[in-house]
């Protein structure tokens, strides 16, 4: 089976019409795509950078709110600028985007623009027939690049079967990692799990922003999973609210989970080990939300293991069922300005005692601004050790 | 419970009143004698008017029932125009046209229709009147440099006794971006007019009595409105001196719910823009008492992609959260609930015959029962604007159909004032032709056309009207049980609630064009095959009026740059604590840019984290 196309969809800065993007995307993903999304109101800049993380074979973009002229001629000069020149750009704008326009565009390499009226099914068609395959130029000119590409390669052998998720009993690889692939062994791969809802997007963003502000040259790797739909496409849009995290320290790649249960793919493993081999000093992997039951870091590679939890996960008993409980070296209660907060909180070290070794339990609100229990969360991750 | 659950019995409440009501009309004699009595009085306390045709009308129509249940029914459950539960309207008289001359009908002057030479035969009395009924049109505008929309709003203005602006900011603007600020330049003055300081503010109203009872701004912004507001009052006080501020009439859309549910333009978390929202909200009730601070929107709601009935439910719930907002503030409901005004969006779908009826009817009741708000805190005081979305690019000389069709209903509806879209919408910024004739429309409807202006009533409380009515009142307090469920507005905001359905009927919709359930005629019926790009006017922004932008607000920089930077410490200063930052707010609007103080502002509080 060929591997799914991926693509990026995001509306202009200054832009927040993301009405029709979210029509195409849903259609896209309905249709075998793998859409990362960038939300709504975005930088050239982001979105370039962004395009190259991911190795999406096109960006396309949404505009209603004038200037496309321009912008879209940006993120085709940055792309060029890159060297990535084999990231297509498409895109439309309902009628705002006149003939005139678009020959002007496609003569500054658009690659296409779609004017109001198009049925959805005549993009579907298009993005598959025009972006169906790879067009590789010349090698990948930067180290990001060729990472990106790397992850790409790796994704695709899964899904064209020519690798195999080994099985959860088999033993696993040590990673080389921590015999020092920089100056220091400070280098740190936290995984993050929870259930759907928990947050935990929004504390690994607010995470990001106080690492690269605490460490001034600090590179950090993030890898996010998002579900795919049944055998199909998927929405990939964390990047959409991890606002702090489009900045040139960070490296993000989202990953769908092609089919596999347990909130990761099954190219996973294999991606975190490059990515622990390359030189960032923090590398953060996020899993799908996910169920009691749900295990889904047994990776040797992972040093630290979050588990963010809401406090509203009912009755007491639950926590018996939940696994992760017993494994994580952490665990968040986020959104504790949460009525039953502090319940939960003393509910859940209850729990964690009984497991007798020692995990640590923070309180969060991570949507709040400069949160205390963030900051402390940060500080145990960056503790030497 | 939170108040939205109350809202939800109190309407269900009053439902069942009415029906007691009806029930005692018809066994009590005494009641039903009353209520015949009243019944008569108003009828015969109707004037009547001419058409200049000559046909008599009554200036209030009523439904040819003499049964006092049905009395009792009508009287209760929709109430008179201007009398609760404000079904029929909120005020009494609306769009009529001033009566000449009482009880003198039928004379000399009547025959010569209601020419211009009307109102100097009627002396002072017919003047005032006049000064009294202002236009309900307002035409939405804002393009290029603040001195370009000038242009433009004198030029809509010329003909029309009482200025009232409408401004479309660009997207830099409603961001809270400099014009000077790296990656944007393409956008400065797309989509609306580029404003970034106090001196843009005062190019924009240039030439108008800011302060004069015949003058009133709106302003569509709600991210950064606090800050725009701000530089309003201080750019009034720059012309007129401080005791301006106290005339100040306007409004300024400054909705964060529907910016979080739809429109996407919010700048700050949720907490502090409410909290930035509500420091605004208690100065203007009490510095400027004819002020509407908060434009509570349902229109991007509705261009988002929601149904009528999500569209009205969410605005109505919406607008509850910030009366329990501001009651939470310790400010009585009859002192903010009368400055709290609607805006809605009027589309083709069947539900538009009665939602803005039905959206007052519910207001009234939930504010007078769940709010305990006297009468002018219970009226839903109502803004229309036709549906954008409604308008497409193929063979686009329809929307002047379209929007003549959606103007008849906003105005069937009982809005209080109206913007018609322009048919060239699809492709550009209005240009003045296709304004022009879209301020036509209203004035063909409304002055032109005998529909509104001889007897209020006309189109209202047709058996099918009735029938929209109720099921539509149905669903609304269904979609309320529902975000109560979630535990209330904001609760329901962090699930998603209100934006997923939103997206979900967006996507429905594009699908209902597409497999025809849904006609677009010019697009998915009556194609015209052989049809040719459009040439129209592309009202856009020159690269150099743009370099003017940026280099005049480099120039303001410079200029205030020691006494911004004080200002935005004591603001954030401000910030951090708990009290009123508005006042704060104020003194940096003299010297600093919108760029600056959003992003001041947002080192205290954070950005906003948009939600997919």
């Amino acid at each position: 089976m060929a591997a799914p196309i991926r693509i990026l969809t995001a509306v202009p800065i200054c832009d927040g019409h993301d009405s029709a993007i979210n029509t195409i995307n849903l259609e896209f993903i309905r249709h075998g795509i793998e859409v990362v999304y960038l939300g709504y109101h975005r930088y050239a800049e982001d979105i370039v950078r962004a395009a190259i993380q991911e190795d999406v074979r096109a960006i396309g973009i949404s505009s209603y709110n004038g200037g496309h002229v321009e912008f879209f001629a940006e993120v085709v000069r940055l792309l060029k600028k890159q060297g990535a020149d084999d990231i297509q750009v498409f895109g439309g704008g309902g009628g705002t985007i006149t003939h005139e326009d678009q020959k002007v565009m496609e003569r500054r390499g658009v690659d296409k623009i779609f004017f109001a009226g198009t049925p959805l099914s005549e993009m579907v068609e298009f993005v598959h027939d025009r972006y169906g395959k790879a067009k590789r130029g010349k090698k990948a000119p930067t180290a990001e690049m060729k990472l990106a590409r790397k992850l790409t390669e790796i994704e695709d052998a899964y899904a064209k079967g020519k690798k195999k998720r080994p099985t959860p009993n088999a033993k696993r690889l040590t990673s080389n990692r921590k015999q020092g692939s920089g100056k220091n062994n400070r280098k740190r791969v936290i995984g993050f799990t929870g259930p759907g809802g928990a947050g935990k997007t929004t504390l690994i963003d607010e995470l990001v922003l106080r690492l690269l502000h605490r460490e001034p040259k600090t590179r950090i790797a993030i890898l996010s999973h998002d579900p795919s739909v049944v055998g199909e496409g998927a929405l990939l849009g964390d990047r959409a609210t991890m606002i702090n995290s489009q900045d040139e320290r960070v490296f993000m790649r989202s990953m769908a989970t092609r089919g596999q249960a347990g909130g990761l793919s099954p190219a996973t493993e294999d991606c975190l080990r490059l990515l622990a081999e390359s030189p960032f000093d923090y590398v953060i992997i996020e899993t799908v939300g996910t169920g009691q039951e749900a295990m889904p870091f047994r990776s040797k590679l992972i040093d630290e293991t979050v588990l963010v939890m809401n406090p509203d996960y009912g009755a007491r008993l639950q926590l018996q069922k939940i696994v992760m409980l017993d494994l994580a070296d952490i665990v968040v209660v986020n959104k504790s300005d949460q009525d039953r907060a502090r319940t939960a909180a003393l509910e859940i070290k209850r729990r964690l005692e009984q497991n007798k070794r020692p995990q640590k339990l923070i309180s969060t609100v991570a949507k709040r601004h400069r949160d205390r229990g963030v900051d402390k969360l940060c500080d145990l991750l960056t503790e030497k050790k | 419970m939170s108040k939205l659950g109350r809202v939800v019995e109190a309407v269900e409440n009053y439902n069942r009143f009415v029906l007691d009501e009806v029930r005692r009309a018809r066994t009590e004699t005494k009641f039903g004698q009353q209520l015949l009595e009243r019944w008569n009085r108003i009828k015969a306390n109707t004037p009547i008017g001419r058409a200049p045709t000559g046909l008599p009308l009554p200036r209030l129509a009523l439904p040819e029932i003499d049964e006092p249940g049905e009395i009792a029914r009508y009287l209760l459950g929709d109430g008179l125009p201007g009398e609760f539960p404000y079904l029929n309207g909120a005020y009494r008289e609306m769009y009529l046209e001033p009566l000449r001359e009482e009880g003198s009908y039928g004379n000399e002057q009547e025959k010569n229709g209601h020419g211009k030479n009307g109102h100097s035969k009627n002396g002072k009395k017919g003047v005032a009147k006049l000064a009294e009924t202002e236009e309900p049109t307002r035409l939405f505008s804002g393009m290029g440099l603040a001195e370009d929309t000038n242009e433009r709003f004198h030029y809509l203005g010329a003909h029309q006794r009482s200025k009232r602006l409408s401004t479309a900011f660009d997207g830099l603007t409603l961001y809270g971006i400099d014009s000077d600020a790296p990656g944007v330049f393409g956008k400065i003055g797309e989509g609306g007019v580029a404003v970034d300081t106090v001196e843009d503010m005062e190019r924009l109203y240039a030439g108008f009595d800011m302060g004069a009872p015949s003058f009133s701004a709106s302003m569509t912004i709600s991210g950064p409105a606090p800050i725009i507001m701000a530089m309003y009052i201080a750019a009034a006080k720059r012309r007129f001196g401080p005791s301006v501020v106290p005339k100040l009439r306007g409004t300024i859309q400054a909705d964060i719910f529907k910016e979080v549910q739809a429109q996407n333009e919010t700048i700050f978390p949720v907490e502090a823009s409410l909290r930035f929202l509500a420091d605004m909200m208690e100065y203007t009730t009490r510095e400027m008492p004819r002020w509407y601070p908060v434009s509570i929107s349902g229109y991007h709601i509705g261009e988002a992609g929601a149904t009528p009935v999500q569209q009205a439910a969410y605005t109505l719930s919406n607008g509850f959260a910030y009366a329990e907002m501001m009651a939470a503030r310790g400010i009585h409901v009859d002192q903010f609930g009368p400055r709290l005004s609607f805006f809605l969006d009027c589309g083709l779908d069947v539900e538009y015959i009665a939602l803005a009826r039905v959206s007052r009817r519910i207001w009234a009741i939930g504010m007078r029962d769940a709010f305990g708000a006297g009468t002018k805190a219970q009226m839903f005081k109502l803004h229309t604007q036709t549906s954008g979305r409604s308008l497409v690019a193929a063979e686009f000389k329809n929307n002047l159909t379209r929007t003549a069709a959606e103007l008849m209903l906003a105005y069937m509806n009982g809005s209080n004032s109206c913007h018609s879209n322009s048919a060239d919408e699809p492709f550009t910024t209005p240009s003045e032709e296709w304004i022009r004739l879209s301020a036509h429309g209203q004035a063909i409807l409304l002055d032109e056309s005998g529909i509104f202006k001889h007897t209020m009533n006309m189109l209202s409380g047709s058996p099918g009207m009735k029938a929209v009515e109720r099921a539509v009142e149905a669903a609304i307090l269904e979609e309320f049980r529902q975000i109560e469920e979630l535990g209330g507005v904001v609760a329901a905001i962090e699930h998603r609630y209100q934006r997923s359905q939103i997206q979900n009927a967006a996507h429905r919709y594009e699908e209902q064009i597409y497999d025809g359930t849904r006609s677009i005629i010019g697009l998915n019926k009556y194609r015209n095959a052989n049809e040719k790009p459009p040439k129209v006017e592309l009202v856009r922004t020159p690269r150099a009026k743009k370099q003017i932008q940026v280099d005049r607000l480099k120039q303001f920089k410079k200029r205030n740059a020691a006494k911004a930077a004080k200002a935005l410490d004591r603001l954030a200063a401000v910030a951090e604590t708990d009290e009123n930052c508005f006042p704060a707010l104020l003194e940096a609007a003299e010297v600093c840019s919108l760029g600056q103080i959003s992003g001041r502002l947002q080192e205290v509080v954070g950005r906003f984290r948009p939600m997919v």
